[in-house]
């Protein structure tokens, strides 16, 4: 008889052959970078570095790091249409980053060419969905890589608070008509993410399918059309970032007085699970999630 | 609705500039449209003009072809495909084709191993997922390890991976002679496409006879000695429940001397053909049976 403990229950080993840790930070594209950055200090965000050579600002609240991309040399700046803000990158804190790109190309992603220029970092990345990059961070243990390519803001606090304890929850998605099975796979091949079964859902927005990171510290919600929105043609894109909070109505009640704006109609409005911020700047939106347990 | 929406032409059949022959299929009534890459590349305004052009012409591309002998090569051949696929996906992209066809590699420099070959596949079926695209994997008669439809699905469910499919064309089939009854072994739903044509020859034992039917004297469907075979074949897609579309991928030495209009009204014929003899569809309904009106008498 064989009592080897691993075999009474079925614990499955999620693999993770990234070595993912969570996410080191997420980049927004805009030409307008202090209407973006007005909407991202009412969220509690603070400037507190800028980039070297380019027109790039770190915002940090807690343990979020949010790049403000203001590049007029970056596509991806100069594609985004009449101001509006665009989710442009997430950066997975990972063990090895070279091996954590070699891997994806070898798998089939399309390698990101660097520009970083003389002593600055070279970050590995490919390319997501629509016009976004994954960039892949080993160094977030020993040292911070804002020290290199960024310079601090004097007098400002490197380190400001967190908005009630608000971290990064998740991403939101938005994806092609049909096109669940496509990156569901997509994301389990490259990242070992995996399905949350569609019973399990958190927050108020539950649509469509929903990933966990290997790590467990973050999720990835793929959100299709709906079928009668046949005409859709619109590019796939991140659409959006949830913060984990314990208390959402608590932190509600703190962003309001910041002056953010809350979607609150019939169906949609702020309640004990979560909260939907109303889009600023035609493009950008929040949502809170209720976290009981924080790491 | 229009009786050949199901139904269309591939560019390779017909000579002169891609205007022209987008033109011409749009004319006889045709809404899609097969393209190659050539179209494309060997356009004098370049790449951007030839995709204006399909976009202009209103005609829905069916797909993309073709990405050929990708799978299988190890070492700097398997970077040097790697990057000629990227090359074919950006292409298809920018046409608004949402299916590549790839060929099974003829190459004698390729490993014969399915789970090899299976595994190539899987990486170009992940590069084609950010751009939105399906990857059709189609058995060449003389593929050198996968020549017939049933190793070709064999791979790809191998591969798992929902935007690699199989492209069946009934060339390959007839060639090989495969048996058409493992069609019910395939799950319709990963039928990518399907390329139709028939040819004058009963019988193409070698692989050179193959090659040089294939290029070169293939018909329209119903203009060849397969016509049973082939009306064997479509019923039997309908059945396991495929409805995407049919394509007419007829490579015609003679065709290439034809005008185009003569080409096109031989390939609306062999469509309605299929349509109305073979499937047994009806034409659709003159518009006034569906206005409201009806409902008051």
């Amino acid at each position: 008889m064989n009592l080897r403990t691993i075999d009474r229950e079925a614990v499955p080993e999620m693999p993770n052959r990234l070595g993912i840790q969570g996410i080191e930070f997420i980049e927004y594209a805009t030409n307008r970078p202090q209407a973006l950055g007005q909407v991202l200090e009412a969220m509690g965000f603070r400037p507190v570095a800028r980039h070297r050579s380019r027109e790039v600002t770190l915002y940090r609240q807690g343990s979020m790091n949010l790049v403000v991309n203001a590049n007029p040399d970056d596509a991806r700046v100069s594609a985004t249409v009449d101001g509006q803000a665009e989710i442009s990158a997430v950066a997975f804190r990972v063990q090895d980053a070279l091996k954590a790109h070699t891997r994806c190309i070898d798998l089939g992603a399309w390698s990101v060419a660097s520009h970083a220029q003389a002593m600055e970092l070279h970050i590995p990345a490919i390319h997501g969905p629509g016009g976004t990059r994954f960039y892949f961070v080993d160094r977030w243990q020993e040292f911070s890589i804002y020290d290199i390519d960024f310079k601090p803001i004097p007098t400002v606090d490197q380190h400001p608070i967190a908005v009630e304890g608000m971290s990064y929850f998740g991403l939101v998605q938005y994806i092609g008509a049909a096109r669940s099975a496509d990156w569901l796979s997509y994301y389990e091949h490259m990242f070992d993410f995996s399905v949350i079964p569609d019973e399990e859902r958190f927050g108020i927005l539950p649509k469509g399918k929903l990933m966990k990171s290997p790590c467990g510290q973050f999720l990835w919600q793929l959100i299709e059309p709906d079928p009668w929105m046949e005409a859709d043609e619109t590019p796939e894109s991140l659409k959006r970032v949830g913060f984990g909070v314990q208390d959402v109505a608590q932190a509600v009640q703190t962003l309001k007085t910041n002056g953010v704006e809350f979607v609150e109609s019939k169906q949609l409005h702020p309640e004990d699970r979560g909260a939907l911020t109303r889009s600023a700047l035609g493009s950008v939106s929040f949502e809170l999630v209720h976290q009981s347990v924080k790491e | 609705m229009n009786l050949l929406d199901g139904y269309g032409m591939d560019t390779i059949t017909m000579a002169g500039p891609l205007e022209a022959k987008l033109e011409a299929m749009k004319n006889v009534g045709f809404s899609q449209v097969m393209l190659m890459a050539r179209d494309l590349v060997g356009h004098p305004g370049g790449v951007k003009a030839a995709v204006k052009a399909v976009q202009n012409s209103g005609l829905r591309p069916t797909g993309f072809q073709v990405l050929r002998d990708f799978e299988g090569l190890s070492g700097h051949l398997h970077a040097y495909k790697v990057d000629i696929a990227k090359a074919m996906l950006e292409m298809c992209a920018a046409t608004g084709s949402k299916v590549l066809l790839a060929c099974s590699s003829t190459s004698r420099h390729a490993t014969e191993d399915l789970d090899l070959i299976a595994k190539d596949l899987k990486k170009l079926a992940m590069m084609a997922i950010p751009l939105g695209i399906k990857v059709a994997y189609e058995g060449l008669s003389w593929g050198r390890t996968v020549n017939e439809f049933t190793s070709s699905w064999d791979v790809v469910c191998r591969a798992d991976c929902p935007n690699l499919g199989i492209g069946i064309d009934s060339f390959h089939i007839f060639a090989a002679k495969t048996s058409l009854d493992a069609i019910e072994d395939i799950d319709p739903d990963r039928i990518f496409l399907a390329q139709l044509s028939d040819f004058m020859w009963h019988e193409t034992p070698s692989f050179e006879e193959r090659m040089t039917t294939a290029r070169t004297f293939r018909v329209f469907p119903g203009e060849g000695v397969h016509s049973d075979q082939l009306a064997d074949l479509v019923l039997r897609l309908e059945r396991i429940g495929y409805r995407g579309d049919y394509s007419f991928e007829v490579f015609n030495d003679d065709y290439q001397q034809l005008p185009l209009e003569t080409v096109a009204e031989r390939a609306r014929k062999s469509a309605t053909w299929l349509h109305q003899d073979v499937l047994h569809r009806s034409a659709p309904l003159p518009s006034w049976t569906s206005s409201p009106q009806r409902f008051a008498v």
